[in-house]
């Protein structure tokens, strides 16, 4: 085992890499830029090496800053996280050629499916079945054309190294093609420094359910069942569970050995994880593979009763996983809600700020992966996930009423964000039968976030702002109410985040 | 004291007086007791009680606030202070459309319209990128364009004017 792992990564999955590494007796090394050098991954870390300045370029994608970090504190191996440098084969093997360890997939299993058009290539040769759509990413908007018409709109552009639904677009037809094109295109080149876009046949209405898989050096790859990832907005997953209701364990089989024949046509080591698109039929088609440890693994966790991060640490320094199946059917029912910066009543967007106030859940069955205290500023430089609330009981209606009660126990004061939302999405009959895809959200969404409140509380509403306005009036408003005042409108970091802006262009 | 507060756009008069409130007619026992150095109030409503956060004071009477969960933006005056501001309302004149405003601090990348356009309310005015997204923000209501006030590649600060309507 290693003596030591530096974690190059920030906010809630830096934290929680942190953790498994002390519960190894693992020590750990985190990596701060200028803007989070109070940030808790670094203050919870064994050792923190500042990387340089805010914007990720600076910084969190600074792959020789991080190897020479690595190298300053002797830390033996790299766990890159998701997101930033993580499915980046460069770094993969820049950190190999340095004498380090990555915790992760070599960079050759990165190279053959790290890109969509390779693994939809590789899924081709390993009797994987796919959506239709191009191989090879989009030379301009006449090829797209092209393809598009042959396959028929609607057709899905999306980034070629992309993730998380950052430069994808739906092209109902033909006119929106070229402007969707340049967009996606501008998008993919500010989130991965990669333009290339491909295109493919939209099929509607199916379930986004993907299959973890672990394997180790010594050739065993276990599949850990599926996790249902269908409510998303704009591409974005925003809740997600294990297992889905749409898998019985006769179609867990078929898509987990499937994942598994995926992974190994890869030459895959370590934890990745197969996306599917799941139809009505229970016909299931591959999207991609995601090279790193998901956003969502949580639920699989919980399902599982295995510790993902560990079992990644392990696997990296070379010990063997169990030949025998490590999970058979899933046990209970986990449910995730991303808690993001995000002003739900307001479309969605960013909210920055200081926050002022956290109040974590607690109680049976709740977890809450997080990446920010009181006092955390929130910027513009990096993703607006706060951290993860993950909610399990033995069945999903339990999971939904505990989930319930957990947001409802979560209060973060100082910047908008997503919580009202998910609390409105556990109140939905619909969600609660299940019957959802990945349209679901978007058709639902001006339901979900219209109006605030309802007619039965808003007398307690008013007698609440009367007694405020009354204790105002008295001089007794407490201190803690101008502190709850959103911060971060005319600050320092702000202004900077500005500057950066302006260098990019 | 009676308060006119607004909420949700509706009306309710809370006529406070110690310790007991009423609204429409009917009478509350109520009390409020503030969570020392946080931002929660415990409200008691007769044997209810309601947890409330007290998120901003957006001035004086007006507070955004949640209660059980959902938010709620309250504006709480006293029948005096309401009767004034509903008189000086009346004689503001209507105004055009509202502006866009730049919802957050970010980059323009696009520009959807020239001034000249006529716009149906919804339509993408302006794309802004911020925290990696690219957000498209909408045309608040029909009407031309008067006036464009950014160019693409503007850095933007929170509250800038983007697109004039009329």
């Amino acid at each position: 085992m290693f003596n030591k792992v530096l974690i190059a990564n920030r906010g809630e999955i830096a934290l929680r890499i942190v953790r498994a590494c002390r519960e190894l007796g693992v020590g750990s090394v985190a990596v701060f830029s200028d803007a989070d050098a109070s940030a808790p991954h670094a203050r919870e870390a064994d050792e923190a090496v500042n990387i340089g300045a805010a914007p990720s370029r600076e910084s969190y994608l600074r792959a020789d800053k991080l190897i020479d970090a690595a190298r300053r504190t002797g830390a033996e191996a790299i766990h890159p996280g998701y997101g930033f440098l993580s499915e980046r084969e460069h770094f993969a093997r820049e950190v190999t050629e340095a004498g380090l360890v990555f915790i992760g997939p070599p960079a050759s299993a990165i190279a053959a499916v790290g890109s969509k058009t390779a693994a939809r290539a590789l899924a081709a040769t390993a009797n994987v079945p796919v959506v239709p759509g191009t191989t090879d990413s989009l030379r301009d908007a006449k090829e797209a054309a092209e393809v598009a018409e042959r396959l028929g709109y609607p057709v899905l552009l999306k980034a070629a190294a992309g993730g998380g639904g950052k430069g994808m677009r739906v092209v109902r037809a033909a006119p929106e093609l070229a402007p969707a094109l340049e967009s996606a295109r501008r998008e993919a080149m500010t989130s991965f420094g990669d333009d290339a876009v491909y295109v493919e046949k939209y099929i509607a209405g199916p379930r986004h359910v993907e299959i973890q898989v672990l394997g180790d050096h010594h050739g065993t790859m276990h599949s850990l069942g599926e996790r249902e990832c269908s409510i998303q907005r704009r591409h974005q997953k925003m809740i997600e569970e294990a297992p889905s209701v749409a898998v019985a364990p006769k179609l867990r089989k078929a898509m987990g050995d499937t994942a598994v024949r995926m992974a190994r046509a890869a030459g895959y080591v370590n934890a990745g994880t197969c996306e599917f698109l799941l139809d009505a039929n229970g016909d299931f088609y591959f999207l991609e593979m995601n090279t790193r440890l998901q956003v969502e693994h949580p639920v699989t966790e919980l399902v599982s009763g295995l510790d993902l991060v560990q079992w990644q640490i392990r696997i990296a320094a070379g010990e063997r996983l169990p030949t025998a199946p490590m999970m058979t059917e899933p046990r209970g029912w986990a449910i995730e809600c991303r808690i993001t910066s995000e002003d739900a009543g307001n479309d969605f967007l960013p909210s920055t700020g200081i926050i002022s106030f956290l109040r974590v859940p607690g109680g049976p069955g709740v977890r809450w992966d997080g990446g920010v205290g009181a006092g955390s500023e929130i910027g513009l430089h990096y993703d607006p996930l706060l951290g993860k609330l993950i909610a399990w009981a033995d069945t999903r209606e339990a999971a939904i009423a505990r989930m319930r009660r957990a947001l409802l126990e979560l209060t973060i004061v100082g910047v908008e964000t997503s919580r009202d939302f998910h609390l409105r999405v556990m109140d939905d009959p619909e969600f609660q039968t299940g019957a959802i895809d990945i349209q679901w959200l978007e058709r639902r969404l001006p339901s979900l976030t219209a109006g605030a409140g309802t007619p039965d509380g808003e007398i307690a509403v008013a007698i609440a702002a009367a007694l405020l306005a009354e204790s105002e009036r008295a001089g007794r408003l407490a201190p803690a109410a101008s502190s709850t005042l959103r911060g971060g409108d005319a600050d320092a970091w702000r202004i900077a985040g500005l500057r950066d802006g302006l260098r990019r262009r | 004291m009676i308060y006119v507060v607004e909420v949700n756009g509706r009306r309710i008069n809370v006529d406070v007086r110690d310790g007991e409130a009423i609204v429409d007619g009917v009478k509350y026992s109520v009390s409020m007791h503030a969570v020392a150095g946080t931002p929660v109030r415990i409200v008691g409503v007769n044997d209810e009680v309601h947890r409330t956060v007290l998120r901003e004071r957006v001035a004086r009477g007006r507070y955004r606030l949640w209660l059980d969960g959902h938010r709620y933006d309250t504006e709480a005056l006293d029948s005096r202070a309401r009767a004034i501001r509903d008189m000086q309302a009346s004689v503001a004149k209507p105004a055009g459309p509202a502006p866009l405003r730049a919802p957050m601090p970010g980059l323009i990348v696009q520009l959807r319209v020239q001034v000249g356009d006529t716009v149906h309310a919804g339509a993408g005015l302006v794309v802004m990128e911020a925290m990696k997204m690219e957000n498209e923000l909408r045309a608040p209501a029909a009407g031309k364009v008067r006036a464009v006030h950014v160019v693409v590649g503007a850095a933007v600060e929170k509250g800038a004017l983007l697109v004039e309507l009329e």
